[in-house]
């Protein structure tokens, strides 16, 4: 039909688009920039001047105190004083900066503190790579397995005394598949197999099916014999619970809450838009409840109420209950985080989802939460950040914590009445933690953006 | 469009694939769908057409649970459907669905996908499912953008992705909901071009679609729908050059 129309016209006009041509010169540089930024007007001229005036005597009135007038070495509060009255005291702070740090913890055990927080970030170091196999069970297995082995190394005990056997099992368990995850690295760096293909030959002569998970498994428990083997024997002091403190317990208390808010407020999520009502009323009470009362009652709760609950035989020391409520209030908190990413994934994904028959834990897993946490990745990042600092909040219910140290310091003969230095590098540690969280929340944002 | 009349007469001893009886629905007070029967044949290209609000979507999207519907009966290959565990089996194994707005994934990649069902639901080793979408992207002839995500696609490709999606399950049925309704004019015509190579393979569709040239040129019989009911059924030469209602052809003249 088009053919007629083109014969009956003259010959016809080709379009060239016309050649692109850069922006202007100006206004680029730093010189250009703040010109054109800060020195555009009179007005906005003095402006700048003023606020650069004020910004500068801040800064050097900040940097007198804390740098130029400060005492660094010094053997208590009144030599600081005769040093410099008007400088900060840095001294009381990096003397007792190990109990910051690690609390209560025995000073010839704290290697273990070291290796034991070395280890959890080493084992997610292989998340970074594209290429190795098994990528999606290191972050399942870090969860799963890791807190045998932080446990393991900050209580200490012997195996089959203070260690229990299944702790000490699941510990040999956890340190194989460290083992694995890494030859496994190494293996696919250099092109061969993976360790767990170790085994196949042999296995695909006994069984048909399963053959590489079978495989696995039995490098897996082969690995984890050697290490209970080496592991019964040696024989690490044991350190009760209530000398753990400072900057690492902040770390467990903090650290677990972030780990275990996620699968928490997703249950509680996808349990509130539920269309069974038992589900839907529970999950609602829970969140609605704990969202509605402060951290510190609920801790408070924790630690007096939850003992009235429980048969009186069971015991659980502080730390446990803490963890507990910590772990609820995130939970609660990240739930309606969830929700309102999981509002956001239009019907036609479930529609989508539904027609390709797939069924509700699929359909959830594989389709609606990837997009809806990636969603709310900045929201969770928030979370985690309010959590990290909310837990400083366990010093009131007596839990030694970088807080309750810092506030020891002013109980010291030595150092008494020190409160602005302690607090002070407090601020900037928990600036650096936190704002280090955000900057990784961008960059996560930034690399997830590909598909949008 | 000789060839179409050839496929009836031979499609003609073949089975039921759909069949469709006495349906209604309503939304609240509002009945959408009005006592609605209707056969579709194994290897039958059935467009529906109708002015929008006619129940047309409706109707296509109750046939595999999209929507519920109040009243009547579809049966699939002899198999009367109902909201239980089996009923889903047959449908998820028999239709598949393309949607106006492609409703891919866009957390995967193309192939992903493709994939993501034989994976899961077929148990498929990663090597086997990956072969098989990149041969369907490859027949919508869009395999060297696998890698990509959907976000960076056009309209015309994320639908002929959306188009293998479904195809990987291996459907009998497929069905089309406005295929080409979101599309720029240029992308229209390659999801078009991708389904009539479609119909040619001998799968049953149904499809709702404006598209008359498509209906003309594919459709073994072109159902017309106006306020929930079906006011024409017939083959194209009929029901689109010839109509026997005015309904039907003063839709006709704001189409065509």
């Amino acid at each position: 039909m088009d053919d007629l129309n083109v014969k009956n016209q003259p010959v016809l006009k080709q379009f060239v688009p016309t050649p692109p041509r850069p922006p202007r010169k100006s206004e680029r540089g730093i010189f250009g920039t703040i010109r054109h930024r800060c020195f555009n007007s009179i007005g906005n001229s003095l402006l700048t001047l003023c606020v650069a005036t004020v910004l500068f005597y801040l800064a050097k009135h900040v940097l007198d105190w804390a740098v130029f007038n400060a005492v660094f070495i010094a053997d208590n509060r009144r030599q600081c004083m005769d040093i410099s009255p008007d400088g900060a005291c840095w001294a009381g702070v990096i003397s007792w900066f190990n109990g910051l740090i690690y609390g209560r913890f025995p000073v010839d055990e704290q290697w273990r503190v070291n290796i034991g927080v070395l280890l959890g970030l080493v084992w997610l170091l292989p998340l970074m790579s594209k290429r190795i196999p098994l990528r999606n069970f290191i972050l399942l297995s870090w969860i799963g397995l890791y807190p045998f082995v932080g446990a393991y190394l900050f209580l200490g005990g012997r195996f089959g005394e203070e260690l229990g056997l299944v702790h000490g099992a699941m510990t040999c368990l956890a340190l194989a598949f460290l083992i694995i995850i890494y030859a496994n690295w190494i293996l696919s760096a250099l092109g061969k197999k993976g360790l767990n293909e170790l085994f196949v030959p042999l296995v695909s002569r006994l069984v048909e099916r399963r053959i590489h998970l079978l495989s696995f498994v039995a490098v897996w428990l082969l690995v984890a014999l050697v290490i209970a083997l080496g592991l019964s024997q040696v024989s690490l002091e044991p350190v009760p619970i209530e000398r753990w403190g400072g900057l690492f317990l902040t770390f467990i208390i903090a650290g677990f809450a972030i780990t275990m808010a996620i699968p928490v407020g997703v249950i509680l999520a996808l349990g509130r838009r539920s269309k069974l009502p038992v589900i839907h009323w529970l999950s609602m009470t829970v969140i609605e409840l704990v969202r509605s009362v402060p951290l510190i009652t609920v801790l408070f709760m924790a630690v007096t109420l939850l003992p009235i609950f429980l048969p009186a035989d069971m015991e659980f020391n502080k730390l446990t209950q803490v963890l507990v409520a910590v772990c609820l209030f995130a939970g609660a908190y990240m739930a309606e985080n969830i929700r309102g990413g999981l509002q956001a994934i239009p019907k036609g994904q479930y529609e989508a989802a539904a027609t390709l028959g797939l069924g509700y834990l699929h359909t959830m897993v594989l389709v609606i939460l990837p997009q809806a946490l990636r969603m709310m990745i900045p929201n969770i990042m928030t979370s985690f950040i309010s959590l990290l600092k909310d837990t400083t909040l366990v010093s009131i219910i007596g839990l030694f914590d970088i807080m309750l140290m810092a506030r020891n310091i002013a109980n010291d003969k030595d150092w008494v009445g020190m409160h602005t230095e302690p607090l002070v590098m407090i601020s900037v540690l928990f600036f650096i933690l936190c704002y280090s969280m955000s900057q990784y929340s961008l960059n996560l944002e930034k690399r997830l953006k590909v598909d949008r | 469009m000789t060839t179409s009349s050839g496929n009836l007469a031979q499609k003609a001893v073949t089975e039921t694939a759909i069949k469709i009886d006495n349906l209604n629905k309503w939304y609240g007070d509002h009945h959408v769908l009005k006592d609605v029967s209707l056969d579709i044949s194994e290897g039958e290209i059935m467009v529906v057409c109708g002015p929008s609000g006619s129940g047309k979507s409706t109707l296509i999207r109750s046939l595999n649970h999209l929507e519920e519907y109040q009243e009547g009966v579809v049966s699939v290959f002899g198999q009367p459907l109902s909201r239980d565990r089996q009923s889903h089996k047959i449908i998820h194994q028999t239709m598949g669905m393309v949607f106006q707005n492609f409703n891919l994934f866009p957390h995967l990649t193309v192939l992903q996908n493709c994939t993501l069902g034989l994976t899961w639901l077929r148990k498929m080793s990663e090597r086997d499912a990956d072969k098989m979408a990149m041969r369907l992207l490859d027949r919508v002839g869009i395999a060297h953008l696998a890698t990509r995500y959907p976000g960076q696609l056009s309209g015309g490709q994320q639908q002929r992705v959306a188009i293998s999606r479904s195809l990987a399950m291996e459907p009998k049925i497929m069905l089309f909901d406005e295929p080409t309704s979101a599309l720029d004019p240029e992308m229209v015509k390659e999801v078009l071009d991708v389904m009539i190579d479609l119909a040619k393979t001998g799968m049953t569709m149904v499809c709702v679609t404006h598209e008359m040239q498509f209906a003309r040129q594919v459709a073994d019989r072109v159902v017309f729908m106006a306020d929930g009911e079906i006011i024409e059924v017939g083959p194209p030469e009929q029901v689109l050059v010839n109509p026997q209602w005015d309904r039907t052809r003063e839709f006709l003249q704001h189409v065509l």
